[in-house]
């Protein structure tokens, strides 16, 4: 179908884009590729009188080193990301869960910072900011603040960008030499996640010193397996040993219930898949 | 009216919706031309679905595997409104439910239930799919009944190659078929001894992914239709279609058919099959179709009858041109018609080289300088066929699947479809047809279902919800024929149209069940999804298929 008539602009800097943002009040909508948005203005469940694209917005795209961690600009198309060297080498998971998102072409035109804005449940990205306790950068009419990953899904579909803000970069701590996987469980290749394990290992020797663990499409944000983490600390690199680590993993989820699988049907999921994400990272 | 190159058909493009009649109401009501168009929301809500039957069957064996009888019970879901066809539906499967095997005995009987939902109707296949799955569930299940091989068990029923043609307990002659062959074939190709062995030992080691063999021995019914049968079953139309051939004076042909393709390739294949009968060069035939301006006669493209009727009428149109022109071509060379050969487009005196192309003919009739008195100075031929008996194509499909027994995952590792469609006229095509049916029918087992709320609200109202296939969830499908010419017409083609939609959903459902016997799986309800699996598995009674869709297009959503 065809969207509502807005206007649009293409701002070329971010205090331009926050301008724009403040003036146009409600009835403005902040466009980053453009992947989940459209579909809603086609579909007609939001008729925003004004689209500001951060397209032009030069800052906001790309990778950068920063020290001990690296930024990733918000407006990073996917397929940057998965292709970096500074993502390969301090934060592989990153790239192994963008790498699943959709198609080809959605990834060139979907970016990081859209979908961590979109907070979409289902959603390989929001995870992978978790798992690895990433700081949002969001900027406002009063300037930039910071915000913890933890803090920043804040329910379903629901983030903690205000209404005049924009998000400009994810800064991710680094982690180098961690092995990492991402476990997503489709029907069809081209399908959001029924259920996904972000998880990214630490190993000495055949021993798993450290363990992150993120769930994707288990409740109304992503969730870390806090108890799951902690019980595989000190666990061989051994499917039963993990398995067993991994018993609690589901706790505190509250899986949805949808066409693709009851919650019993997701809590069961999500432990062959964080058996398997963990075995995989620790072996990568 | 005029319909060019419009898409895939599947039994949409059938019907007549009332969409269609608005917009003419419309368009004659303001005087202006109108357009209709839909969402695929709408779509998915608006225009038919198909398939949905619950069968209740019993069949009656020998210890020995000799099926005595068989009784199906139907009941059909109609949806709200009938289809054009809907009612039909079951009928046209019930014919087919004793499929290539020699039943002594059989009853059907199907009640057509009125529902709130959409309506129902012709969907690929149409009534043939429902038969064949439901009988080649079965016989799998007998096969488990007597501990036997399920091919062992289907060989001992069916129909054999010498016995044909062969009378069934429905009533209908099958032409020609050879299931012996095909399933030889697909076997050898399939490495069926070898899987078998595999799925032994994964089954001793308890492996996590359990292998399972899916078998369809299927057969349907093409060439639809003879009028007087049609007439018979009470349809309103009949089942002739129409032809004409245009000899122009420069040597091109025009050829006006009544088919109309959503895709098969129809100019394609009907340019080689005139280009052969003319001795013309393919490139200079073209074919016209979907503008009732220039093809009047003529009825439908559905029910793979296209090339085993409709090209059969062009066939004929061809051979009345090569017919008309003998006489001229013998008054042109001054010989007898006795005297003249028909070869390679000219027509020679024997043992001459002495002869006239039909370009040479067509154009002296442009001319008619010195045409023979008495006969009409043209070329142009047209011809309607009506077959007295449908095609059966046939084939054996083999599908070697894995279950993720900790997921209830599926995952289709090879699949091999020998088909024997009788003769074929254009092998890519018949590829294409094979490769889209086969995915088709496995999108039947694994993935595509209509879910209803408690409320009757259809959930599955995008592609979000409503899963259809791409590529990647293929895999690189190993095919092959083996050939029984059709006697029902000239060509020898039996159709093919919807041989793969046909087959390939008993066969992943099958596989699906060989893989999880041992965990005393007897049933798993289409689409066999992971949750379905893995309950089933788990020995669960409640498996419906949660009716609620996903939350994905959010208005609230942020920076997207």
């Amino acid at each position: 179908m065809i969207p509502a008539a807005f206007d649009y602009k293409a701002p070329t800097s971010l205090d331009e884009a926050l301008q724009l943002l403040a003036d146009g009040g409600d009835d403005a909508k902040i466009i980053a590729g453009g992947q989940s948005l459209l579909p809603v203005l086609k579909l007609r469940l939001a008729a925003p009188e004004l689209l500001i694209d951060l397209a032009k917005i030069g800052s906001l795209r790309g990778v950068r080193d920063d020290g001990d961690a690296i930024i990733i600009g918000a407006m990073t198309p996917h397929f940057e990301v998965v292709g970096d060297p500074l993502v390969a080498e301090h934060a592989s998971l990153i790239a192994k869960c963008v790498a699943t998102v959709a198609d080809p072409q959605v990834r060139h035109r979907g970016t990081y910072g859209g979908a961590c804005a979109h907070a979409d449940p289902a959603s390989d990205i929001p995870a992978s900011a978790l798992v690895l306790d990433a700081e949002f950068v969001i900027a406002g009419p009063g300037g930039e603040r910071r915000v913890a990953a933890a803090d920043f899904f804040q329910d379903l579909f629901t983030t903690a960008v205000g209404a005049d803000e924009i998000l400009v970069e994810v800064r991710v701590p680094k982690y180098t030499g961690w092995g990492s996987a991402y476990e997503k469980f489709v029907r069809v290749a081209q399908q959001w996640a029924i259920a996904g394990v972000a998880a990214t290992v630490r190993t000495e020797g055949d021993t798993i010193a450290e363990a992150r663990i993120a769930l994707t499409n288990m409740g109304p944000t992503p969730i870390r397996a806090r108890a799951a983490e902690q019980a595989l600390a000190g666990v061989a690199v051994q499917p039963d040993a993990v398995a067993e680590a991994l018993s609690s993993i589901a706790d505190g989820t509250e899986p949805p219930t949808d066409i693709n699988g009851d919650p019993e049907y997701r809590r069961h999921l999500v432990s062959i898949l964080g058996r398997r994400a963990v075995l995989a990272a620790a072996r990568s | 009216m005029i319909a060019p190159d419009v898409g895939g058909g599947f039994g949409g493009k059938l019907e007549v919706t009332p969409e269609e009649f608005i917009t003419f109401a419309v368009a004659k009501k303001l005087g202006k031309p109108v357009k209709y168009t839909e969402t695929r929301s709408e779509s998915l809500q608006g225009a038919h679905h198909g398939r949905d039957q619950v069968q209740r069957l019993t069949l009656a064996a020998t210890k020995e595997g000799k099926v005595t009888a068989l009784h199906v019970d139907l009941l059909a879901n109609m949806g709200a409104y009938m289809g054009l066809v809907g009612p039909a539906i079951p009928i046209l499967g019930a014919y087919m439910y004793n499929a290539i095997y020699k039943f002594a005995a059989y009853r059907f009987e199907v009640k057509n239930i009125l529902t709130n939902m959409v309506r129902t109707d012709a969907y690929r296949g149409a009534g043939r799919p429902e038969a064949t799955f439901a009988i080649e569930r079965l016989m799998d299940d007998l096969a488990v009944e007597l501990d036997m091989d399920p091919l062992e068990l289907r060989a001992k029923n069916w129909i054999t190659a010498e016995e044909f043609p062969f009378t069934t307990v429905a009533g209908f002659e099958y032409d020609s078929g050879n299931y012996e062959a095909a399933t030889a074939r697909a076997k050898e190709l399939f490495d069926y001894d070898g899987l078998r062995a595999e799925q032994a030992e994964r089954r001793a080691r308890k492996d996590p992914v359990q292998l399972g063999i899916g078998i369809s021995t299927y057969t349907e019914q093409c060439g639809l239709a003879p009028s007087r049968i049609l007439g018979r079953l009470n349809y309103i139309a009949g089942g002739w279609e129409h032809a004409e051939v245009r000899m122009l004076p420069l040597g091109t042909v025009e050829v006006v058919v009544g088919t109309s393709p959503h895709g098969q390739g129809h100019e394609t294949a009907w340019s080689q099959i005139v280009a052969d009968k003319l001795g013309v060069a393919f490139e200079d035939v073209e074919v016209l179709h979907g503008d009732t301006q220039v093809a009047q006669r003529g009825l439908d493209t559905y029910g793979s009858r296209s090339l085993v009727v409709g090209a059969t009428a062009v066939l004929k149109a061809a051979d009345k041109v090569i017919e008309k022109a003998k006489p001229i071509a013998a008054h042109m060379l001054e010989a007898s018609e006795d005297d003249l050969e028909f070869r390679g487009g000219h027509f020679w005196v024997k043992g001459t080289d002495t002869g006239k192309s039909l370009a040479e003919i067509a154009f002296a009739a442009l001319q008619a300088h010195a045409w023979p008195e008495g006969i009409e100075p043209n070329l142009d031929s047209s011809a309607s066929f009506d077959p007295d008996v449908y095609s059966y194509p046939h084939g054996t499909h083999l599908a070697a699947i894995e279950v993720d027994t900790e997921t209830g995952a599926v995952a289709i590792r090879s699949y091999v479809a020998v088909d024997d469609i009788g003769k074929v006229v254009n092998p890519m095509i018949v590829e294409g047809q094979v490769h889209g049916g086969l995915t088709q029918g496995i999108a039947q087992a694994l993935f595509e279902e209509a879910v209803y709320d408690e409320n009757g609200t259809l959930v599955t109202g995008s592609f979000v919800d409503y899963l259809v296939p791409s590529a990647a969830d293929t895999v690189d499908y190993v095919t092959d024929r083996t050939e029984s010419p059709a006697v029902s017409n000239e060509l020898g083609a039996k159709g093919v149209g919807e041989a793969g939609t046909i087959a390939s959903t008993p066969a992943i459902v099958n596989g699906i069940l060989d893989a999880l016997r041992p965990f005393g799986v007897t049933d798993i309800e289409m689409p066999c999804t992971p949750m379905r699996v893995w309950k089933a598995i788990r020995g669960a009674e409640d498996s419906e298929t949660p009716s609620e869709a996903q939350p994905h297009f959010d208005a609230e959503g942020g920076q997207a």
